[in-house]
């Protein structure tokens, strides 16, 4: 039967052993990680990015790289997900972004400050992450229009800004309307408009003006107009 | 109660109560914003209740372990401890820190960093408080000449914990290594070190509670605490699997983790067989209870439902949702939470001889919190679960899943209420126990 004094010769060799073991590789990942997370690219803006995300306790509702609160979205990939116009409209008013929806804390950042938040989130997003975060690999389920819709060309407009509140073929948000059959409704001189300054064509509506540049005005009116009902 | 100095537990224990207390209702501020009732978000937003509540959960364990340790020291090195100003002096910079720290939290003035919130210069307070405490807790175990196994995992324990406390304030603009410093804190403490004073604690109880002869208890105490370090230490690699660390750190943190259910299925055969072995029949039958209660509860939500998510094919999808809610709550609940609630069911009859163990009340908080726990670890797991199949593995957007899993959150406060209405008896009861006697026995 075990005695008292195996018992903790199992406990000092196990307990040593392991602390050693554990120092060492300690060693050897604080000389990995720079490699491994391109420290290079960690710029005077992205360590200042860093200390605003610490300083407004950001983590406490959002996770990054797996690691926070669960009440906000993960922001590991949120610079390749939204893009930088996104995410400073986000950090200026939280609110128009979302109307109605779950509240984020409005800071007032500076212009410096955000393009700080910007590059953080830049530099976090091209770490070697072991495969984190995966991509999903079930498929949704699908309608026909959603078919067509995979095989229209969708603008980067849409996929970074207009997804977040509006849905084609069940894919996006549902903030706004689904916008599957919105070439049967307006024209494209409606919608030109529309995107142009939507409370312009109606007051108090929750959507907010994106400020797009006319090219990605045109784009995006001439991606929308090809939503048809008779397409299929 | 045998020594003067023991009664100091009593104030540690009123404050560990009390910080519970508050603990739940920024709980419950949490759970409703969780369901789209988030009116008291221009006054406390979600990051604000959730530092409060973590660091609360930290304050009120960390109180409680304290009281312990000046409950069990005295009686195990049989004299009075080294001094009874010193743990008051100490008692009350704990108290102030812990306020400061809570209130500045309402005020964004925190380091955005979880579990270890509290700011820069109240980091050193509490250096200096633990390091008091230690002091005064290892001088008189140090003089004394009885030492026992379990005053020493004990001790040490506490010490541990106050040491790796530093790793946390390394400075870095890296985020990687920030949270490689972090979790040397956090992991290796309530995986670890915490573990110790668990053990330390647990043997205690049994000793005095199923009057199982003391080498017996000690010997496995030693093969507990061995299995939490062998799987604890290098454990800490399944926080290491998706933050920018090196690969290796998949298969060691996968490996190690993995074992460490054994450590807490080994405390519960433990504390259960030693309660069968006793002859003795301690009246204290609910001091018992919630003894054995914690090793099993610990092994469920420790070691169960961290084993569920804490390999690496399983944690890249559940990394970073509810999931680790669901684990969290169950885990520290049955390990430190039941754990301070048995020491002080043990203590306060002997502090102020009354004898309220018997009472339904005493009974009624035993299953109601226990119940109502699982009941919201369970809310937590279907939450948990559909948001990693929605969102992780179907691509559905962040706040559609949240609005499908909304109801499950009603589920969680409903299953909450439970839990806070057992809490209540246990605190109603700590209250009518009443303060400590002047004179030992």
């Amino acid at each position: 039967m075990l005695t008292k004094s195996a018992a903790s010769k199992f406990f000092w060799f196990g307990t040593l052993g392991c602390g050693i073991a554990f120092v060492l590789l300690t060693l050897d990942t604080l000389k990995q990680v720079p490699i491994q997370t391109k420290s290079q690219n960690l710029d005077k803006s992205a360590i200042a990015g860093k200390h605003l995300w610490e300083k407004n306790n950001c983590m406490g509702c959002h996770t990054i790289l797996g690691e926070g609160a669960y009440y906000a979205p993960e922001l590991t990939k949120v610079y390749e997900r939204r893009g930088e116009r996104f995410i400073k409209s986000m950090l200026t008013d939280p609110e128009a972004m979302y109307p109605g929806e779950r509240k984020m804390v409005k800071y007032n950042f500076t212009e410096q400050e955000k393009n700080d938040l910007v590059a953080f989130f830049k530099w976090i997003g091209e770490m070697d992450l072991n495969g984190f975060p995966p991509k999903p690999v079930l498929g949704r389920v699908s309608s026909a229009q959603g078919k067509i819709v995979t095989a229209l060309n969708k603008p980067q407009t849409w996929n970074q800004l207009c997804i977040n509140c509006h849905s084609i073929g069940g894919e996006g948000g549902n903030v706004g309307p689904a916008l599957d059959l919105v070439g049967d409704k307006f024209t494209r001189e409606y919608l030109v408009n529309w995107v142009k300054d939507p409370s312009k064509i109606k007051p108090g509506t929750q959507m907010p003006n994106l400020e797009l540049s006319d090219q990605e005005i045109n784009e995006i009116v001439a991606f929308l107009s090809q939503l048809k009902g008779d397409s299929k | 109660m045998k020594f003067q100095s023991q009664k100091v537990a009593y104030y540690f224990f009123a404050v560990s109560m009390l910080l519970l207390c508050l603990q739940i209702v920024y709980g419950f501020i949490m759970g409703f914003a969780h369901m789209g009732f988030d009116v008291l978000h221009p006054i406390i937003p979600f990051n604000v209740a959730r530092s409060t509540h973590v660091n609360l959960l930290v304050f009120w364990l960390l109180s409680g372990f304290m009281g312990a340790a000046y409950f069990i020291i005295p009686e195990e090195c049989e004299m009075e401890i080294f001094s009874i100003k010193l743990a008051y002096i100490q008692l009350i910079a704990f108290v102030l820190v812990g306020v400061s720290a809570i209130i500045g939290f309402h005020f964004n003035w925190w380091e955005g960093r979880k579990f270890l919130e509290i700011p820069r210069p109240l980091d050193y307070l509490v250096v200096v408080d633990v390091l008091l405490f230690i002091f005064n807790i290892g001088y008189t175990v140090f003089k004394s000449p009885k030492k026992t196994t379990s005053s020493m995992v004990l001790f040490f324990g506490l010490l541990m914990a106050a040491l790796l406390y530093l790793p946390g304030m390394i400075d870095t603009d890296h985020q990687t290594l920030d949270s490689f410093w972090r979790w040397w804190v956090v992991h290796l403490w309530v995986e670890g070190v915490w573990e110790l004073i668990m053990g330390g604690i647990l043997s205690f109880l049994l000793i005095k509670l199923t009057g199982v002869d003391r080498e017996i208890v000690e010997k496995w105490l030693y093969v507990i605490v061995g299995l939490t370090f062998l799987s604890g230490i290098l454990g800490t690699g399944h926080h290491y699997y998706f933050i920018g660390t090196p690969k290796y750190w998949l298969i060691i943190g996968g490996v190690f983790s993995a074992l460490e259910p054994l450590a807490f299925l080994g405390m519960a055969i433990y504390a259960i067989s030693m309660a069968k072995k006793g002859g003795k029949q301690h009246p204290n039958k609910i001091a018992l209870s919630w003894t054995i209660g914690c090793s099993v509860m610990s092994f469920v939500g420790a070691g169960f439902l961290g084993f569920a998510h804490t390999l690496p094919a399983v944690n890249l999808y559940t990394h970073g949702t509810l999931v680790t809610a669901m684990h969290g709550h169950l885990a520290f609940w049955g390990a430190y939470g039941m754990l301070i609630f048995a020491m002080i069911s043990y203590a306060m009859p002997l502090m102020t001889e009354r004898k309220l163990y018997e009472k339904t009340s005493a009974i009624f908080a035993f299953w109601t919190t226990n119940i109502g726990m699982i009941f919201m670890t369970l809310a937590f797991a279907v939450a948990g679960i559909s948001q990693v199949v929605l969102e992780r593995r179907m691509g559905m957007d962040f706040l559609l899943v949240q609005k499908e899993i909304q109801v499950h959150f009603f589920g969680l406060i409903l299953a909450a209420t439970l839990f806070t209405a057992g809490a209540f008896a246990f605190v109603v009861n700590f209250i009518k126990y009443g303060l400590p006697i002047k004179k030992p026995v």
